[in-house]
C-alpha cells in the first residue's frame, strides 16, 4: 500500500482501514445484513404454518390482540427515535443529554419486553397455546421470541453503555462508536419488528 | 466518524418530524386492519400493508441508521443482505404454493 493510501486508511480513531470506514462499524452492517437471512428463515416457517389447518389447539391468529400489539410496535418505534437522539447529543459532545436518551431507550425497550412477555403469559395461562400446541404455535413463539432475546441483548448494551457514561462522566470518542454500533443493532431490532407487526399480526389470516 | 458521512445528519427536530411520519403510518396501518374487517378488500388489504410496512423501514434505514448519509459501501452490503434473504424466502414460498399476498 502507498504511503498516501496508508495514511488515507487511518481513520480517526488511529484504526487500520482499507474502505475508509471504521473496521467494526463495517463488521456491524455485515452482521446485520446477514440477520435477514436468519430472520427471514423464521418469518418464512410462520408463514408456511400460520394458516395450515388440521392440527389441535388454538392457533395465534385467532387470539392476537391487535390494540395491545399496536401499542407494543409504537413503544418500540419510538425507542429509535430516543436512540438517534442519543447519538446525536453523543455527537454533540453532550453527554448528559446522551445518558438521558440512552436511560429512555432502555425504557421503552423494557416496556416493550414487559409487554411480549404479558401477550405469551396470556397466550400460555389464557389459551393454552404453547410452544407444542400446534406447528402455527410453534413458529409464532420462535418467531417473537428471538426478537424479543434481541430486544433483551440491546437492553443490555444499552444499560451497559449507560452505566459507563455515568460512572466515567462521559463516553470517550472510541466508546461514542460503540453507542453508534449499538444505535444500528437497535434501529435493525425495530425494522425487523415493522415486518414482524405487519407479516404476523396485521395480515394474519384464520386457519383453513 | 464525520469522514465517511456524505451529508450532515438530520437535526434533533427533524428526527422529532421522522418520528411522527412514523406514528402516522403506524395509526393508518391499524385502521387499515380494521377496514380490512369490515369491507374486505381482498389483496389490496395486503398490498397496502406490505407496502407501508416498506415505508417504514426506508425510513428508519435511511434517516434513522444514517444510510442514505453514509458510503454506498454500506448500502450494498446492506441492500445485498434484503435481497438475497428475501429472493432466497420468496423462492421457498412459491416452490411451497403459499401465497405471500394475501387478502387478510
Amino acid at each position: 500500500m502507498s504511503d498516501l493510501a496508508h495514511d488515507a486508511a487511518l481513520s480517526d480513531h488511529g484504526e487500520h482501514e482499507s474502505t475508509g470506514i471504521e473496521n467494526r462499524k463495517l463488521g456491524m452492517w455485515v452482521f446485520l445484513s446477514s440477520e435477514f437471512l436468519f430472520f427471514g428463515a423464521l418469518i418464512t416457517n410462520y408463514l408456511l404454518y400460520s394458516n395450515r389447518g388440521g392440527f389441535e389447539g388454538v392457533y395465534p391468529s385467532e387470539i392476537y390482540d391487535i390494540p395491545f400489539t399496536s401499542v407494543s410496535s409504537f413503544v418500540l418505534l419510538m425507542s429509535s427515535l430516543t436512540m438517534v437522539l442519543a447519538h446525536n447529543a453523543q455527537s454533540r459532545h453532550d453527554q448528559n443529554g446522551a445518558r438521558t436518551w440512552l436511560f429512555a431507550t432502555a425504557s421503552l425497550g423494557a416496556v416493550f419486553l414487559g409487554g411480549q412477555v404479558f401477550e405469551f403469559t396470556e397466550f400460555i395461562v389464557i389459551y393454552d397455546m404453547t410452544l407444542s400446541t400446534n406447528p402455527a404455535a410453534s413458529a409464532f413463539f420462535v418467531l417473537t421470541g428471538f426478537h424479543g432475546a434481541h430486544v433483551a441483548i440491546g437492553v443490555i448494551m444499552l444499560l451497559s453503555l449507560w452505566g459507563m457514561s455515568r460512572r466515567r462522566g462521559g463516553l470517550s470518542d472510541r466508546q461514542g462508536l460503540n453507542l453508534e454500533l449499538v444505535g444500528l443493532y437497535w434501529h435493525f431490532v425495530d425494522i425487523i419488528w415493522i415486518v414482524i407487526f405487519t407479516v404476523v399480526y396485521l395480515l394474519s389470516t384464520p386457519p383453513t | 466518524m464525520s469522514t465517511e458521512h456524505t451529508t450532515d445528519h438530520p437535526t434533533p427536530s427533524q428526527y422529532w418530524k421522522i418520528a411522527v411520519v412514523l406514528a402516522v403510518l403506524t395509526a393508518i396501518e391499524v385502521a387499515l386492519f380494521y377496514i380490512n374487517r369490515e369491507l374486505e378488500l381482498g389483496p389490496l388489504n395486503a398490498v397496502l400493508l406490505i407496502s407501508l410496512a416498506l415505508l417504514k423501514f426506508v425510513i428508519v434505514v435511511g434517516w434513522y441508521m444514517h444510510l442514505r448519509f453514509e458510503k454506498s459501501l454500506l448500502s450494498r452490503f446492506f441492500t445485498a443482505g434484503f435481497l438475497l434473504a428475501s429472493g432466497c424466502y420468496l423462492v421457498v414460498l412459491s416452490a411451497l404454493g403459499i401465497v405471500v399476498i394475501r387478502g387478510g
